[in-house]
């Protein structure tokens, strides 16, 4: 797969959401991301559902005429998690001896440009954002990354759920000396 | 046409080795385990090392399962000096600095691929895959200047060898040969990566990532320092194992064993360090091929396949048996690392075991695994802290163990008892301080005697491949 953001094939079109779903999926987004901002951890993985697949590959430099691309399941990834995975990843946030995060680390995560679909079963949503991810530790880390995200949202009543995200980041080289975060 | 350089010619006018740094000797005392904070932090000695140590090492360069046809390539580093390493049509591997020799751009942009030719960029010279310069634009130009297209060729990496799978790269062409190099640590490698004669693979590619921190503090920690991850690595076990860290001090049988500055520590429970991955398929796994290896490498080593252990090869190449996670961190600059990891698995391995351990130590030893994410932040700040004046100046301990030798025992090189111990880190320093101290290999001390025939190493896969 290349790095760059895949336009939508042709057929079938993909379906605008109506605005005020576009806004309740908005505004989900937006929760979301300030539960990470304020390491309210277990609320957020009640957002994802069972069956999740959360995927962050590394990306690869290759030309544009290798069919290998610059990532794709299977290779190198950041994250390749299940439900259970991530709440391992949670169980590690929460335990006291997580000296790495004692000082907390401060996050912001901005989400932007945000697009929502009808998905491809009923109650189901396919949409993209853009996130700025920036951490502060101590007196002088600070990490930026951006990227963008593919997911597919579940309705569960006024609420949705995330079943799928893919998140792409701009580095191939990670400038960072680790992902305590969540995109 | 080929460029047959070798390490010294014309067109590579190396510098005479530069005079070693006065009273290195006065940074450390390996008896009573005294280290000095000025190794992490000074620019004179970073300089020294690169070219006393990186430019007369054999470093690592690739995975055979990385390039396996003719045209496949990967790019690397050797310290800072950018390399390709490119299979060739009769099957060899040879490697060249990725730079072109005509105004020194960077050759080649990509990561890895398969390739007939290297085209540069800016002026479009052309070379094969052999670095042979094969053409270019305004040939005939170049022609009535005088110039020779023989003799601007891509430089090669003087040697290039491969052991089980793993290829090295030197930039001596007067370095003493890889064999000889690992020596008797072979015996300890065989554990890694010849469980059972089919050799090993890399999956998933590399994950490149930048700590900020001096390249030997994480050499350090996988050279022998399981003592930390009682500490540092609580948070992750509790996480992953649902407890705390083994009391691995406790443990009456366990090692530290060195050769030749590189250095592994372990115990023998078989699948401490693969239970970390929180995986049991993949304990199983072990568990079930354990019989076949003690049948092959001894009862001993077969103990060590996936047990709380860690390794580094000197100067810059660590692993971790049965978490998988197999390493380089390349040096840029004396407070900066580029770390680039991969995972290693037995070819022989089902699809699904080599998908588990992928995954597993993405989840555990990646920049976004449970365990290392504690690590980079002690690495950046071991280092950091350097930066006082006066700070550099407060000599640390690197003592533990000082009277752990044993002397007696059967297993080859230098054996210490319990694995909690800094043995390995002082050996390590003792070859580091060798090699600052050299003008040459023939000024470096041989101070490890190898006990060991190569036929003790199944020979027959160990092959020059350049």
């Amino acid at each position: 797969m290349s790095a760059l953001p895949q336009p939508q094939p042709a057929t079938p079109a993909l379906q605008a959401v109506d605005l005020a779903t576009a806004h309740r999926i908005q505004q989900f987004l937006y929760r979301e991301a300030r539960l990470l901002d304020s390491e309210a951890w277990s609320d957020w993985l009640a957002l994802m559902t069972d069956d999740i697949h959360y995927w962050m590959p590394a990306i690869e430099n290759r030309r544009r005429a290798d069919k290998l691309g610059a990532y794709a399941i299977g290779r190198g990834a950041y994250f390749d998690d299940n439900h259970f995975d991530l709440s391992r990843r949670v169980a590690r946030f929460k335990q006291p001896s997580a000296w790495a995060e004692d000082p907390p680390t401060r996050h912001v995560h901005v989400i932007s440009n945000i697009e929502a679909y009808a998905g491809e079963a009923d109650g189901e949503f396919i949409v993209h954002s853009v996130f700025v991810n920036y951490r502060s530790r101590g007196e002088a880390d600070n990490d930026l990354l951006l990227g963008r995200r593919e997911d597919v949202l579940r309705a569960g009543g006024e609420d949705f759920r995330i079943a799928r995200r893919k998140i792409v980041i701009t580095q191939s080289l990670l400038m960072s000396k680790n992902l305590n975060t969540f995109f | 046409m080929t460029h047959e350089c070798s390490g010294n010619c014309e067109r590579l006018r190396k510098d005479p080795a530069s005079a070693p740094l006065r009273d290195l000797d006065r940074l450390l005392d390996l008896d009573t385990g005294r280290l000095s904070r000025r190794v992490y932090w000074d620019q004179r000695i970073y300089e020294q090392e690169l070219e006393k140590i990186f430019a007369r090492s054999w470093l690592f360069l690739a995975h055979e399962s990385q390039i396996p046809k003719a045209g496949d390539y990967v790019t690397t580093y050797m310290a800072e000096d950018n390399v390709i390493v490119v299979r060739q049509k009769d099957g060899s591997i040879r490697a060249f600095l990725n730079t072109c020799p005509h105004r020194g751009n960077k050759l080649n942009f990509t990561d890895a691929g398969n390739a007939r030719s290297f085209v540069c960029n800016y002026h479009g010279w052309s070379f094969g895959i052999d670095g042979a310069l094969r053409g270019m634009a305004g040939q005939e130009l170049f022609e009535a200047s005088g110039m020779d297209r023989a003799e601007h060729g891509l430089h090669p990496v003087a040697k290039v060898a491969s052991y089980k799978g793993l290829v090295f790269g030197n930039m001596d062409p007067d370095a003493p040969s890889l064999e000889e190099f690992l020596g008797d640590f072979r015996y300890y490698l065989d554990v890694m990566l010849d469980m059972d004669g089919e050799g090993t693979e890399f999956v998933g590619g590399c994950v490149k990532s930048v700590i900020n921190c001096n390249w030997k503090v994480p050499v350090e920690n996988f050279i022998g320092d399981i003592y930390h991850a009682l500490w540092t690595h609580d948070s992750a076990a509790r996480a992953m194992l649902g407890g705390p860290v083994a009391e691995v001090y406790k443990d009456p049988d366990s090692y530290h064993v060195n050769f030749n500055g590189h250095g592994w520590e372990f115990n023998l429970d078989i699948v401490g360090n693969a239970a970390t991955l929180g995986d049991k398929e993949i304990r199983k796994y072990l568990y079930g091929i354990q019989p076949k290896v003690a049948e092959r490498l001894g009862e001993f080593r077969s103990k060590m396949i996936g047990s709380i252990s860690s390794v580094s090869v000197f100067p810059n190449l660590s692993f971790l048996p049965g978490q998988n996670t197999f390493r380089v961190w390349h040096p840029r600059g004396p407070g900066k690392i580029e770390l680039h990891t991969w995972t290693i698995v037995n070819k022989s391995a089902p699809q699904d075991i080599k998908d588990r351990w992928l995954k597993g130590t993405m989840l555990t030893f990646s920049p976004s695994g449970v365990f290392e994410m504690d690590d980079g932040e002690n690495f950046e700040f071991s280092t950091r802290t350097n930066a006082g004046f006066v700070t550099r100046q407060q000599d640390l301990y690197m003592g533990l163990g000082r009277d752990t030798r044993l002397a007696d025992s059967e297993l080859p090189g230098n054996v210490y008892r319990n694995q909690v111990n800094e043995a390995n880190h002082r050996a390590f320093y003792q070859r580091w301080l060798d090699l600052m101290q050299a003008r040459g290999w023939e000024e470096v001390p041989v101070r490890d005697k190898p006990s060991l025939p190569e036929s003790a190493f199944a020979n027959d896969s160990l092959k020059e491949v350049a």
